[in-house]
């Protein structure tokens, strides 16, 4: 308990220095911006950025970078309950009663209790990072690569079963992700595989261009085939402090959704994003009157609101303690990390214990930074989003291209953000999700340097992952959830969740 | 919400067909497989002990196209969605206006093609013109006047604060300039000339009527 203590101390006092102060403000303004923007998503924008940070010390570019991130969370919502559109998509839960309650003179409190909740979420989830921090670092040194493959194997059977739609599409996106990562030369051999001859396909393809191009391509291009109106609240905001009557309705969905969101984002596997759908769920069963669900109840603004900033953060877990992203933003900060030299995984809390903590406590900071700018500046974010869709999307386009270009001065880059964005266009016209597509490609390089590996420990065995028993209870555990997610009960359930949105 | 935008789910009871959307999907897997499989056919796939470079992407797109056969397979006995109406023109302009920006960013060969490279003054308008265009609503004043505010915006930033080695403008245009003015001068007059008649287009352009405001779906971005 000291220790956590001593090592928060150390990581508030990199946090607060002014630099890293205003850079984690940055970014908060930064992702809250694009979280009010629909059309804009973290991905784009950290894959934007990435150069920006490239003249910065890594502790502060990565705690702007974490602040978009965050920040993100915080801004959709605003955009769900003023404009009944989710700004990303885990704020889709929140439209239904946050926009509710807008329409009957709440918006306010809406606003309020679901900056409150978030605040409160980003605490607990920064205390619950602090201190599993130390044990699952030292339980990643005791892995070797039989148990990094099998981790990883579960976290991708996960995200499968987390993914909206078909599990076989998911299952197909997948596998092609890990395919598209093994393009380029054989680290062991030398072989170039799959390039077409082409050189600057030698060195595999760009994590950033792929990402930019899948979302942020992608979803311009889908974007532009259905326009709607924005509905943008007309009433009053009201006032923003929630009342004691909301205070006493709220708390508890409040703990509830915070305990949710931060369990299911651990996973690896992007379970933040279940995780609000999850905690609307838990709390129209547990009401006294779920019918008031839909209508503008309360709860169904602070639960969910709650999970899902919980969740954002602590899917940081996987990725400080072992590793491994569990979500596509996550797999943009290792490139981030890679950018400045250091390697994610166990030995980072150790190598740069100023890095870690410091990371660590700057989201505190943040979410407190986010709960005092956020409120008072609802009127212009209010008037951003009048700003017309036809005059956004050129914007983000030629962003988009100065981004991509600065990170390896390469005009092919440029290219092949067109490439993958139309490829990406096409698997959503064909009802594919691209998110398991760039988690299996991100995992991918990890995955087959593991696997090889560890069949080269145990002599070409590839009993050797069943012997093992940690890895043999993660093999297991995957095959169990796989199985739940197909019975049939089970998967008619799975519909049902997806499709309240 | 991603049901009710993936398209209509009309049942299609009179066509052997039952879910056109799965029929085309499942065939893009096993051409994407038999594609990969096909680069792959050279390579040596080795034993477990020893694996081979062919090894994985080999087996990957095994699975990618049973995957695809199992798609495309189901989509004769189970109903599904219909394949969504296709618009071209939004994808046509994007990536034009992408492959303008890339080949105009930097001198870039194309076998007997070459383009001068103009640099960021020239690349970042052509891309928001170009792009803009997407959608049938858009107006070229608009644009126009949206690229000479937000082009001189990146290049101060990116070219000038940040100091990324990114091309910005021809160097013939230094020969515009007084001799003994450096590089970064030129940039921040030529910036400041662009976002100065911006401004100006944007001040005396005739009064636009209600703005119609439009926004987009947005439910399956993470």
């Amino acid at each position: 308990m000291g220790d956590l203590f001593s090592n928060l101390s150390l990581g508030f006092g990199v946090a607060l220095t002014p630099i890293n102060l205003g850079l984690a403000f940055l970014g908060c303004l930064v992702g809250t911006l694009i979280g009010v923007l629909p059309g804009v998503g973290p991905i784009a924008t950290i894959a934007m950025l990435l150069p920006i940070t490239f003249g910065l010390d890594p502790t502060g570019a990565l705690i702007m970078l974490a602040g978009i991130y965050y920040g993100a969370q915080y801004g959709s919502s605003t955009t769900a309950i003023l404009v009944n559109i989710p700004g990303e998509s885990t704020s889709v839960v929140t439209t239904l009663d946050g926009h509710q309650m807008a329409r009957q003179g709440r918006a306010g409190v809406a606003l309020g209790i679901a900056a409150i909740g978030s605040f409160f979420a980003g605490t607990v989830a920064t205390l619950v990072i602090a201190a599993l921090g130390g044990p699952l670092t030292r339980l990643a040194l005791v892995f070797g690569p039989a148990e990094y493959f099998s981790l990883m194997v579960m976290g991708l059977v996960i995200a499968v079963v987390l993914a909206r739609g078909s599990i076989l599409k998911a299952v197909a996106m997948i596998l092609l992700g890990v395919l598209l990562s093994t393009v380029g030369t054989d680290l062991e051999t030398g072989e170039e595989r799959m390039t077409f001859g082409l050189p600057f396909l030698a060195d595999g393809i760009d994590f950033a261009v792929l990402a930019m191009g899948i979302f942020g391509i992608a979803e311009i291009m889908r974007n532009l085939d259905h326009t709607e109106h924005r509905d943008v609240v007309r009433q009053a905001i009201g006032r923003l402090l929630p009342n004691r009557d909301d205070f006493k309705q709220s708390y508890k969905p409040v703990l509830r959704g915070t305990l949710i969101g931060a369990i299911l984002g651990i996973l690896p596997g992007n379970g933040a994003v279940l995780g609000p759908f999850a905690a609307y769920t838990v709390e129209k069963k547990l009401a006294k009157d779920p019918k008031r669900f839909g209508r503008g109840a309360i709860e169904g603004v602070a639960g969910p609101e709650s999970a899902n900033n919980a969740g954002a953060q602590t899917s940081f877990i996987p990725l400080l303690t072992l590793g491994i992203p569990p979500n596509a933003v996550m797999a943009l900060m290792v490139g981030a990390m890679t950018i400045h030299g250091i390697i994610p995984g166990p030995q980072v809390m150790t190598k740069n214990p100023t890095l870690f903590w410091g990371m660590i406590a700057s989201m505190w900071v943040g979410n407190l930074m986010l709960l005092i700018i956020n409120l008072p500046l609802v009127g212009l974010w209010v008037r951003l989003l009048k700003v017309p869709y036809r005059l956004m999307f050129p914007a983000i386009l030629m962003f988009c291209c100065i981004g991509i270009y600065s990170i390896n001065s390469l005009p092919t880059d440029v290219m092949f953000i067109g490439l993958f964005g139309l490829v990406g266009y096409m698997l959503i016209k064909f009802g594919f999700e691209p998110a398991p597509l760039l988690l299996g490609f991100v995992l991918g390089k990890l995955m087959e340097e593991n696997l090889r590996r560890a069949l080269i420990i145990s002599r070409g065995e590839i009993t050797t992952f069943i012997s093992h028993p940690v890895s043999a209870a993660l093999l297991l555990v995957a095959a169990v959830v796989l199985l739940v997610a197909l019975l049939p009960s089970v998967s008619k359930g799975r519909e049902e969740v997806f499709l309240e949105d | 919400m991603s049901e009710a935008m993936s398209g209509d789910a009309r049942p299609a009871r009179a066509r052997p067909v039952r879910s056109p959307q799965g029929l085309v999907a499942g065939l893009t897997l096993v051409a994407l497989a038999a594609l990969a499989l096909w680069l792959t056919r050279d390579l040596d796939q080795g034993t477990l002990n020893a694996m081979g470079p062919a090894m994985l992407p080999r087996w990957l797109a095994i699975g990618v196209g049973l995957c695809g056969l199992v798609l495309a397979g189901t989509s004769f006995t189970t109903d599904g969605h219909g394949l969504e109406r296709w618009n071209l023109r939004g994808p046509v302009f994007v990536i034009g206006a992408i492959l303008a920006f890339a080949i105009t960013i930097r001198p870039f060969s194309f076998g007997p093609l070459a383009t001068p490279g103009l640099g960021m003054v020239i690349a970042g308008p052509l891309a928001i013109i170009i792009g803009g265009h997407a959608t049938p609503e858009a107006r070229l004043r608009e644009l126009a006047i949206l690229a000479l505010l937000l082009t001189p915006f990146c290049m101060v930033l990116f070219g000038d604060l940040l100091n990324l080695p990114i091309p910005i403008f021809p160097q013939a245009l230094t020969g515009l300039f007084p001799a003994d003015w450096s590089q970064k001068a030129v940039l921040r007059a030529t910036a400041a000339m662009m976002a100065g008649s911006g401004l100006l287009m944007l001040v005396f352009s005739p009064r636009r009527h209600a703005r119609s405001v439009d926004v987009t779906g947005h439910s399956r971005r993470i």
